[in-house]
C-alpha cells in the first residue's frame, strides 16, 4: 500500500506540473493584458514597461515559464495582480470556507443519498423508487443559480428563516474574535464555545449547502441504487435471505458493503466537482471562497492568482482521489492481499 | 426517532443562536450597505476604480467640485481658499486649520506636500492629472503652492476623485503594502475599521472630524459585500441594507417598493459604440454615417435603459462644461440605406463587427436590435460578446478589433478634455482610441484647448467645441444616451438627495441620517 500511494504520489506531481503548464499557456494566449487592466486608462508607455519588468512580463514566454515553475516548486505564487497580496496568503485566506462548505456538503450528499439509493434498490420500481429518481433528477437538472436564488427567495424573502448570503453576521464578524484554526466556522466556533457565532455560520451556510446537496443528490443515489440492485441479485444475499437473516443486515451490512468501491469513487469524484462546481453556488451567497475570487481573477486577467487557485483546487482533488484510493485497500481485503 | 431528535435539536439550537446574534444588528446607529464587489486599490494613490465609493469617505480633497447650478463652482474642502496666477501656472491653497488625520496627526501644507509628491512619485492610477505640476512647496503651516509647468486647472484637479486625496505621512512611510493590506489614514469623517475579504467593510466615525457631528448620523458604516444585483434588492426591500447600488434594470421594481426612494439626476457617463475608422468597411465615413441612421435612440433610451440614460446632445454628456450642442442622428432607414448605396462599399460587404461587455444587460440588448434593425437593410451585425479584459485586448489591435466597439466613459476629473484625449487622440499604440482615429488637425485643436483650460476657460470651450464638431463630421462613433446617475436608499434614510453630484461616485455618509 505504501508503494503504491508513493506511486501515485509522482504521478500526482506530473498531473500537476501539466495543470501547470495548461494554466500557464492559456493565461497567456487570452487577449487583454493583465498591466494595462491594473493599471487604468492614461497610463505612460513608461510606466507601462516598467510594470511589465517588475512582474517579469518583458521576458519570453520560455523564460517566464521556468521562473513560474521554479517559484512554484520554492512555494512563492507570486502576488494577486488585483490585491496586490501574496496569492498564497489570498488562497489560504478562502480555502477554509470553500472546503467547509463542499465537505459539509458532501457528508450530506452520504448521508442523505446512500439510504435513498438502498431503500430505492430495495423497493425497486415502486411508486417511492420512481418519486425518488423523479424528484432527485430534478435536483441535479436544475441550474444551480436559479435554484440558488429560489432557495433565497423560499428561505428569506418569504419565510424569513435564514440569511441570505454572507458567511456571518455583520455584527458578529465586528464583535467575536474566535481564532481561525481550521478555517472551518463552525468547527472554530465549536472549540472555542462562541455559541453565538456558532448559530449565525450555522444559519449562513444552510442555503448554500443545501443548493450543492440538490444539484448532487441524484449522482449519489442512482449510483448506490444501481450497484444495489446488481448486488441483491447475487447468490450470497439470497443465501443470507434464506438463512433469515434480518433484512437490515442483509441491505445495509453485505449489500452496501460489496458496492463501497464503486461508491467511494463516486462520492470522491462528486466532492472534487463540488470544489471545482461551487463557484456559482458561492457568488450567489457571497461565501468568501475560492469560487468567487477566481470569477474575479479570471475578469481582470490576474493570472497568477488564477494559476495559484487552479494549483490549489487540482492539488485539493488529486488528494480527494488520492485518499479514495487508498480507501480501496480499507473496505476490500482482496486488494490488501495483492 | 433518535436522528429526528438529533436534527430538531440542531435546527432549534441554529435558530436560537442565530436570533441571539441577529437582535445585537438593530441595537448600534449603524447605516448598512450593500455593494457589488470587493474593492482592489485600498492605497488613495492608486486606486481608480469603484474603490473610491470607500475611499471618499476615509479620505478628503482640498476642494470639493459643486453640482452644476450651484451659486459657486467649488467648495471648500482641505482648503478653505485658494488663488491661481495670472499665467495659470501657480496656485496657492489656504489650508483648513484644526484638522487631524484619523492617526491624531495634524494636518498641515507639509503633510498635503508629502501626500501630492507621493502620488506624483508613485504615478500609478490617475497620477497623471498631475502631469503638469513640477513642484509644491509648503509655504508656511497652512499655505500650500503648486507650480505648474503650464496654465493648469488646478481647482478641478485638487478636487478630483482619483489620486487628489490627501494621505497621511505616516500612512505613506508604512508604504504602499501597508496600505493595500488594507489600512488607512486620511482625514475624512470615517476611519477604516476592519475588512473581511470578500465579506465587509466596516468604517467607524472620526471623532475628531473637523465638521463636527450631529445627532441622527451614523456612527458606524457596514459594507456587505453583495456580488448579486437581485439579492441587494431584495436586501434593500427587506430593509436588511439601507442602501444598495443596484442596476438600471432593478429600478422599476424598486420604485414600486413601499420602503424604498430612488433618486436620479444627469451624470458625466455617456455610453457609445465607437466606430473603427480603420477598418473596412467602417473605414467609410458614409458607411459609419449609415451605421448612426439605423440605431433605434428612443427604443434604447426609454425601453432598454427603462428612461435612466437621455438622448445625447453630442459626443460629451450635456451636464459637462464644454460639451458643445449638435443636431445628432435619429433613426431613418431610409436615409441610412441611400448612405450605404452612396457610400462605394459593395452590398456583399455590407458586414460588421460588434465587441460590448456580454454580461452588461443594455449593451447586450441594444446590440441584439441594432442587429435586427441592420438586418432590414441587409447589413450583416456579427455579435461579439465578452468579457472586457478580452474584448479590450482584442479591440486595441487593429487586426482584431471590431467595426463597432461598446464604449461608456466617465472623466478622471471634471473636464472635457478626458473624453477627447482618451477616446480620439491619436496614439501610437491604440488604449482607449478603439475608433482607431487619427487626424493631426483634431490633435491639435485638443492640445490647444487643453494648454488654455486653466486660464482661459472660453477658449478652451471654443476649442474643444471644435474638436467635437470634427468627432461629429467624421461621425466616430454612435453616440446614444447620457446616463443618469441614481441612488436607492431605504426611506427612513435622509440625506441621499444630496449625493447626486456627478463628480463623485462615493456616497456621502457624513451626509446621511437616519429619520
Amino acid at each position: 500500500m505504501a508503494r503504491y500511494a508513493a506511486q501515485r504520489l509522482l504521478l500526482m506531481i506530473g498531473i500537476l506540473l501539466g495543470v501547470l503548464t495548461i494554466t500557464f499557456i492559456l493565461s497567456r494566449v487570452l487577449p487583454g493584458s493583465p498591466v494595462e487592466l491594473m493599471l487604468g486608462h492614461r497610463p505612460t508607455p513608461e510606466l507601462i514597461e516598467a510594470t511589465k519588468k517588475e512582474l517579469g512580463l518583458d521576458q519570453p514566454l520560455i523564460i517566464q515559464y521556468f521562473t513560474y515553475i521554479g517559484e512554484v516548486v520554492q512555494g512563492e505564487f507570486g502576488k494577486s495582480l488585483r490585491t496586490g497580496r501574496p496569492v498564497l496568503e489570498e488562497v489560504g485566506k478562502r480555502i477554509g470556507a470553500t472546503l467547509e462548505l463542499t465537505t459539509l456538503a458532501i457528508f450530506f450528499v452520504v448521508l442523505i443519498g446512500v439510504p435513498l439509493g438502498v431503500i430505492s434498490a430495495v423497493r425497486q420500481n415502486s411508486i417511492l423508487d420512481n418519486g425518488l429518481r423523479a424528484t432527485t433528477i430534478a435536483g441535479m437538472a436544475f441550474p444551480a443559480f436559479m435554484l440558488a436564488m429560489m432557495l433565497q427567495m423560499l428561505f428569506y424573502g418569504e419565510l424569513g428563516w435564514l440569511p441570505l448570503q454572507g458567511r456571518l453576521d455583520s455584527e458578529v464578524l465586528l464583535d467575536s474574535t474566535f481564532p481561525r484554526h481550521t478555517g472551518f466556522f463552525l468547527l472554530d466556533t465549536l472549540m472555542t464555545g462562541d455559541w453565538r457565532a456558532f448559530g449565525s455560520a450555522a444559519q449562513h451556510i444552510v442555503l448554500p449547502a443545501l443548493t450543492l446537496v440538490i444539484i448532487t443528490l441524484a449522482t449519489v443515489t442512482r449510483i448506490t441504487r444501481n450497484m444495489m440492485v446488481e448486488v441483491l441479485s447475487e447468490e450470497f444475499i439470497r443465501t443470507a435471505s434464506a438463512y433469515g437473516l434480518p433484512s437490515r443486515r442483509i441491505h445495509y451490512g453485505y449489500a452496501l458493503k460489496a458496492t463501497l468501491i464503486p461508491l467511494l469513487t463516486v462520492v470522491g469524484l462528486t466532492y472534487g466537482y463540488l470544489l471545482g462546481g461551487a463557484v456559482v453556488v458561492e457568488f450567489v451567497f457571497d461565501w468568501p471562497g475560492l469560487g468567487g475570487f477566481m470569477v474575479f481573477s479570471i475578469s481582470q486577467n490576474d493570472f497568477p492568482a488564477v494559476m495559484g487557485t487552479t494549483l490549489f483546487l487540482a492539488t485539493a482533488y488529486l488528494m480527494i482521489n488520492l485518499v479514495v484510493d487508498l480507501l480501496y485497500f480499507v473496505v476490500d481485503p482482496r486488494l490488501r492481499a495483492q | 426517532m433518535k436522528f429526528k431528535k438529533i436534527l430538531m435539536a440542531g435546527a432549534v439550537a441554529i435558530t436560537a443562536a442565530g436570533a441571539l446574534s441577529t437582535s445585537v444588528l438593530a441595537a448600534s446607529n449603524t447605516l448598512t450597505v450593500a455593494d457589488r464587489s470587493s474593492y482592489k486599490d485600498w492605497n488613495p494613490a492608486v486606486a481608480f476604480s469603484e474603490e473610491v465609493r470607500v475611499l471618499g469617505n476615509i479620505y478628503e480633497t482640498l476642494l470639493v467640485l459643486n453640482p452644476a447650478g450651484s451659486a459657486e463652482q467649488f467648495a471648500p474642502g482641505l482648503a478653505t481658499s485658494w488663488s491661481a496666477s495670472a499665467d495659470g501656472k501657480t496656485w496657492t491653497f489656504n489650508l483648513r486649520k484644526g484638522v487631524t488625520f484619523h492617526d491624531g496627526s495634524a494636518f498641515n501644507a507639509a503633510a498635503a506636500k508629502k501626500s501630492l509628491d507621493y502620488v506624483k512619485k508613485l504615478g500609478k492610477g490617475a497620477a497623471f492629472i498631475w502631469g503638469a505640476l513640477t513642484s509644491v512647496e509648503a509655504k508656511d503651516e497652512h499655505t500650500l503652492v503648486m507650480n505648474f509647468k503650464s496654465a493648469t486647472a488646478a481647482d478641478l484637479i485638487a478636487s478630483a476623485q482619483y489620486a487628489a486625496y490627501i494621505i497621511a505621512p505616516a500612512a505613506i512611510d508604512k508604504g504602499h503594502d501597508w496600505m493595500s493590506a488594507p489600512n488607512a489614514i486620511g482625514t475624512g469623517p470615517y476611519k477604516l475599521a476592519s475588512v473581511e475579504a470578500g465579506q465587509q467593510i466596516v468604517m467607524e466615525k472620526h471623532d475628531a472630524y473637523w465638521g463636527g457631528w450631529k445627532d441622527g448620523q451614523f456612527d458606524r458604516v457596514i459594507v456587505k459585500v453583495v456580488s448579486e444585483a437581485a439579492t441587494r434588492v431584495q436586501m434593500l426591500k427587506s430593509g436588511a441594507v439601507d442602501y444598495a447600488t443596484v442596476g438600471t434594470d432593478q429600478l422599476a421594481g424598486l420604485k414600486a417598493a413601499s420602503n424604498v426612494d430612488v433618486f436620479t439626476a444627469d451624470s458625466w457617463k455617456n455610453s457609445m459604440f465607437l466606430m473603427n475608422a480603420s477598418k473596412y468597411p467602417t473605414d467609410n465615413v458614409k458607411f459609419r454615417k449609415a451605421m448612426q441612421l439605423i440605431w433605434d435612440y428612443e427604443n434604447v433610451v426609454t425601453s432598454i435603459y427603462g428612461g435612466y440614460a437621455k438622448l445625447p446632445v453630442g459626443p460629451l454628456p450635456a451636464s459637462m462644461w464644454g460639451a458643445a450642442k449638435f443636431d445628432m442622428p435619429k433613426q431613418d432607414l431610409a436615409a441610412a440605406k441611400q448612405l450605404l448605396a452612396d457610400s462605394g462599399v459593395p452590398q456583399k460587404d455590407w458586414k460588421v463587427s460588434m465587441q460590448y461587455i456580454g454580461d452588461f444587460k443594455p449593451y447586450a440588448d441594444s446590440a441584439e436590435l441594432f442587429q435586427a434593425t441592420a438586418s432590414q437593410l441587409g447589413v450583416t451585425v456579427d455579435l461579439m460578446p465578452g468579457k472586457w479584459g478580452v474584448i479590450w485586448g482584442k479591440a486595441k489591435k487593429l487586426e482584431t478589433s471590431p467595426n463597432l466597439q461598446s464604449m461608456s466613459w466617465w472623466p478622471s476629473y471634471a473636464t472635457p478634455n478626458d473624453w477627447l484625449v482618451s477616446l480620439f487622440k491619436t496614439e501610437k499604440k491604440a488604449l482607449f482610441n478603439l475608433s482607431h482615429y487619427s487626424n493631426p488637425a483634431y490633435d491639435k485643436l485638443v492640445e490647444e484647448g487643453m494648454a488654455v483650460e486653466g486660464s482661459d476657460r472660453p477658449m478652451a470651450i471654443a476649442k474643444f467645441g471644435a474638436a467635437q464638431k470634427i468627432i461629429m463630421d467624421d461621425a466616430l462613433a454612435i453616440f446614444y444616451g447620457d446616463i443618469s446617475t441614481y441612488r436607492v436608499s431605504a426611506k427612513n434614510v435622509a440625506g441621499m438627495s444630496k449625493n447626486l453630484n456627478p463628480a463623485y461616485e462615493a456616497v456621502m455618509y457624513y451626509s446621511l441620517t437616519r429619520k
